[in-house]
This record gives C-alpha cells, structure tokens and sequence, in this order.
C-alpha cells in the first residue's frame, strides 16, 4: 500500500500559520516526521491558495525537498499554485486532485500532461457525487476516457471514490459499503488504474478518540479488496503495521468479517474485538453510533 | 404454473413492553414481523395502542375546537384524566408543560404530586412526559418517580444529557423509560446502548420525535420504519424496542390544524397513520376525535 502522508494539512492550524509566516521548521518537521514514520510521498493539502499561490507554493514545495527524497502530492484546488507547485517538483510528482468537472477537464487534467505527472481524478462530476457503484463507474469512466484522449494513459492515473464519513445519518454506512464494492471492480473496468482514498473522511465527525479505529479497519478493508494508496497518517503506529502486514491475525478476523463469517467474540482479546465490531459497522452489517465499541 | 407469494420469516422480534399495574397495564410491542406485514409469518401480539394527551396547566395556546372536548375540565388535570377514559383510550399522557423554566417553572414536588393523583384516579396506565428541559427534567422526573413508586409509570424524556440520574430514578422506582434522541438513528442506537449499561431493555420505549405532516413528518416516518427493519430484519438489539410516536402536540402546534377543526383532526389523523404505518406501537394524540377516526380507519380495514 501505498501512503500519501496527509499531515501537513492547511485545516492544522500549525501549518496554515506557518505558511502563512514562511516558516519552514514547522513544515519540515512535519515532513521529515513522515517520511521517517515510512510514507512514501508527502502530501501538500494548501486549500484554495487564493493569496500569492505562485510564490507560497513554490517556497513550501522547496522547504520539503530540503528535507526528503518522497515525491510529492500537490494537493490543491487552484490550477495556479497547482502548476507552480509541479513545476519545481524534483521527484515526478502526483497531481491531487482532477476530477470530471468541466472546471477540472479544463484547467486540471491538461498540466498532468503537461508536467508528466501521475493524476489523482475522483468521480465528481458536474451533476456532483455520483451515489451508487454504477454510476460512479460510469462517471469515472467518462472523465477517464477523456483523460487519456489527452494523453494521459491508465497507469498514471490513480482513482478516487471519495469517501465519505460514516457517522452521516442514514447514508453514511451505505456510502462506505459502496467505495468497498467501488475498490473491488475498479481494476475490471479500467485495466491499469491506480486507486487512492481519502482515508480519515470516513471517521469525520466522529468523537477524536474514536477515528483510528474506524480509520485503520476501514484501510484494512480496502486493501484487501485491491486499493492501491490512501492519503492517511503515517504517523499512526498501528495503522502502518497493519498495512504493512504485520498483523496477520486482525486481518484475518477483518477478512472473515468481510465474508460474513460467524465469529466467536468471547475467545478474542479486546482489540481483536474491538476490529471485528468496526469491520461489522463498516460493511453495514450493524448500525452505526459513536457507542459502537460498547455494544 | 401457480403463484406462490413469498414469505418472510424474520428473527428479531420487538421487546414486549409492560407499562402500568395489574389490571391497570397495558403491552405494547412484541411484534416479529414489519408493521401490518401480516401475511409474513410471525404476528403482532398486541396491536397499535392510544393515549389522549393532557396538560398539567390551562393550555393557553389551543385553538377553541381543540379545547371544545374537554372545556368542562381543561383547568383540572385530574377530572380531565378522567374524561379521556369515556373515550376509550388505553393510556393517558401528562405533559408536566409548567415545569418548563420557561413557562412557569412548577416545582417538582407539585408536579409529582398531581402525577400520582392522575395515576391513581384513572383505571390505565399513566405515561408521564417532562417538559424537556434536561435540567430541570432531572429534578421533576427524578421525584415523579419516587413519588409513584412502583406503579411502573411510562416515564420520559430520557436523553443523553440526563439518562444517568434520570435512568437510575426511574429504574429504582419500578417505572419504565422513553429514551428520545432528536430525529437520528445513529444517535437514537447511542442512547440505547449507553442506557442498557444501567437500565434493562426491555423496559425502554423508543420515542424518535415524531414531527406533523407538512413539518418533517417524512423525516420521523422514515426513521421509525428503519428502527424497525434494523430490529426485525437484522436483530440489532439496540433497536428492538416499541416506538411511541407522541404527535398530538406537534399537530396542533401547526396552522393549519388551528384555523379550523376538520382540517385540525385530518391533520392530527394523517400524522397519526402515517407513523403507524412506519410501526409506532403507541400513539399519543390530543384531539378524541381523531381518536374516533383513527379507531374507525383501522377497523374499516
């Protein structure tokens, strides 16, 4: 799995005072921090960018390659500080994000071509989120197709779901139960994409204390059926060693949740328990409350 | 080649709720099928059940056609309880409304007092609602409970500011609870699994907030048909408990039940099908004449 590391993040309000005051130690902490924690690039969510975009983009993206070797994902909704922020990428850097908005096609999608670079493109269009499997599909494939009418072939191409937090009333379970399914055919549909998610989205919302769970049962989830990279927190021990592998035995109890397998509660330990509780809350199989863990 | 219609069987089944006394109790709830699927198989032991509401107060905002019934008695709770009766409810809902700081801020020993006069004059169960001030509710449902002592009032509502005393009172005076949470399923499961840590389960009624058609209604329709899916179809423990829709009062708060009295009992009477539709197990309404079309629907099949 790969791993985009989402800290540097301009809703911290660490980071936007830092950009903001040019401060680079906060930044570069921040990105040594992850890169050491093993992530395997560095994402730079700046936000609209709406003051000075060419010249704060490139002072953040120089202050992080001062510091690592990661490429980095230039993680904007402004094509300007987009393309200032591409064009002094050492490494080839990802795009973050396009999307099937005529905006995106317009301004986005072309300066993937132009600087060579991998492109993250969700299946957003202008009628908004699509909400079933089918028409996600049918949107991506569109905005794809067009993509590679570009020039942009599949393999650069990583593709976004978008999730969403699995507290909202009502849909929430749902819509994390259709990006499991989304993950699964993606690779049927469109042979040689790539996959990424905004992993935290889905514990937004959610009591602070409660989302890693939440966020590393649902990666693990994920993974199993195919994803490719997540933006998430490398700095979250636990989640890392599960992606890595390194905790065979949770992943199997995730695996024969998945499945709809009966599992035995009373034989486990209580993080085994707590897994199982949050894998079956993320494939609907029970109701969501922020009591989860408790029932 | 025949048809044959499909039949579900379900596992779930809603708690069989008891409220009230001897031969003053009632049971609402204990249904293994979804609301008047009757051709599944499982049953509905104990078919949809109503209250009439009164108020511990003159109620000062009532149109006169919703007054008219009762405009003998709407100044004594008591005798107002038992005129409900000669419209044969099968419970009756206090609403202690001048308690409510905001209102006139009644103090909870009177409040507890006329609830145990009600109690004992009428010959149903009592449901007890406080004015929903989580404060304040924690004092006068607190005393409610004690004063009452095991007459196994409905006593509500429980919320997740105030379950913890509020539960205990009601748990340690033999009452049974209405946990409400504010038109939200995720939040409603909360209070069930945060209450069932103190308080048992099958002594719990769901009230979702039931809002008046035109006002959200579809909002609490929804929410009490999936309360009732998730409990029957897939045995979530946590949702398995009766529903009471208390929509009189939302009703009648609307303009258009106000300016006149059929579209008043139509607006109540639509309100109070819909939801029993959705699967509410007890309605509490305020106008008897709605009551009277309700039973007169049901029975016309």
């Amino acid at each position: 799995m790969v791993i985009i590391g989402e800290n540097i993040h301009v809703i911290a309000k660490a980071v936007s005072v830092a950009i903001r005051e040019r401060d680079a130690k906060v930044i570069q902490a921040l990105a040594k921090a992850q890169t050491e924690a093993g992530a395997n690039y560095i994402d730079l969510n700046v936000g609209p960018m709406k003051k000075d975009p060419e010249d704060t983009m490139q002072w953040l993206v120089n202050a992080v390659q001062e510091v690592t070797d990661l490429p980095l994902s230039i993680d904007t909704m402004n094509p300007v500080a987009m393309e200032a922020g591409l064009k002094h990428c050492k490494k080839r850097p990802l795009l973050n994000s396009a999307s099937g908005k005529t905006d995106s096609k317009e301004n986005m999608l072309p300066l993937a071509k132009k600087y060579n670079c991998d492109v993250v493109i969700s299946v957003m269009t202008d009628k908004g989120m699509p909400p079933d499997v089918d028409s996600k599909i049918e949107s991506i494939m569109d905005t794809v197709t067009h993509a590679n009418e570009l020039g942009i072939p599949n393999e650069d191409i990583w593709v976004d779901p978008i999730i969403l937090p699995v507290s909202t009333a009502g849909e929430g379970q749902r819509f994390a139960v259709t990006n499991l399914e989304f993950i699964k055919i993606l690779e049927d549909v469109l042979p040689g994409v790539k996959s990424t998610v905004g992993l935290s989205n889905v514990s937004n919302g959610v009591p602070e204390e409660l989302r890693p769970p939440l966020n590393r049962t649902y990666l693990a989830m994920l993974g199993r059926n195919g994803l490719y990279s997540a933006i998430a927190d490398p700095l979250d021990k636990e989640l890392m060693s599960l992606t890595k592998g390194e905790m065979p035995k949770i992943a199997e109890l995730i695996h024969k949740t998945m499945d709809g397998e009966d599992i035995d509660l009373s034989i486990l330990s209580q993080k085994e328990v707590e897994y199982v509780k949050t894998a079956r809350v993320l494939m609907g199989q029970t109701l969501y409350s922020d009591a989860w863990l408790e029932s | 080649m025949d048809y044959k219609a499909p039949v579900e069987a379900y596992t779930g089944v809603v708690r069989e709720v008891t409220i009230g006394k001897g031969n003053k109790s009632l049971k609402i709830g204990g249904e293994n099928i979804l609301p008047l699927h009757f051709f599944d198989q499982g049953s509905n032991p104990n078919p949809v059940k109503f209250a009439l509401e009164i108020l511990d107060m003159k109620p000062e905002d009532w149109p006169e056609h919703a007054v008219e019934p009762f405009k003998d008695v709407i100044s004594d709770p008591v005798s107002w309880a038992k005129k409900c009766r000669g419209f044969a409810v099968d419970a009756v809902s206090l609403f202690l409304m001048s308690t409510d700081p905001a209102v006139k801020n009644a103090p909870a020993d009177k409040a507890a007092a006329l609830a145990r006069e009600v109690a004992e004059a009428i010959d149903v169960p009592l449901i007890v609602y406080g004015s929903g001030d989580e404060k304040k509710d924690v004092e006068v449902l607190s005393k409610v409970a004690e004063v009452c002592d095991g007459m196994n009032l409905l006593i509500g509502p429980v919320l997740k500011e105030n379950y913890e005393a509020v539960g205990k009172a009601i748990l340690d005076h033999g009452h049974t609870a209405i946990a409400q949470s504010p038109l939200d399923i995720n939040l409603l499961k909360e209070l069930n699994v945060k209450l069932s840590k103190i308080f048992p389960p099958d002594r719990i009624v769901i009230d979702p907030l039931s809002s008046a058609l035109g006002y959200g209604m579809e909002y609490s329709f929804s929410l009490i048909e999936r309360v009732k899916q998730i409990g029957v179809i897939t045995k979530d423990s946590m949702t398995m408990m009766p529903i009471i829709a208390n929509l009189g009062g939302e009703c009648w708060k609307t303009k258009q039940a106000k300016e006149n009295k059929k579209q008043g009992l139509l607006w109540e009477g639509m309100t109070a099908l819909s939801l029993l539709l959705a699967g509410a197990n007890i309605l509490v309404l305020r106008h008897p004449e709605t009551l009277k079309l309700i039973k007169e629907t049901i029975e016309a099949r």
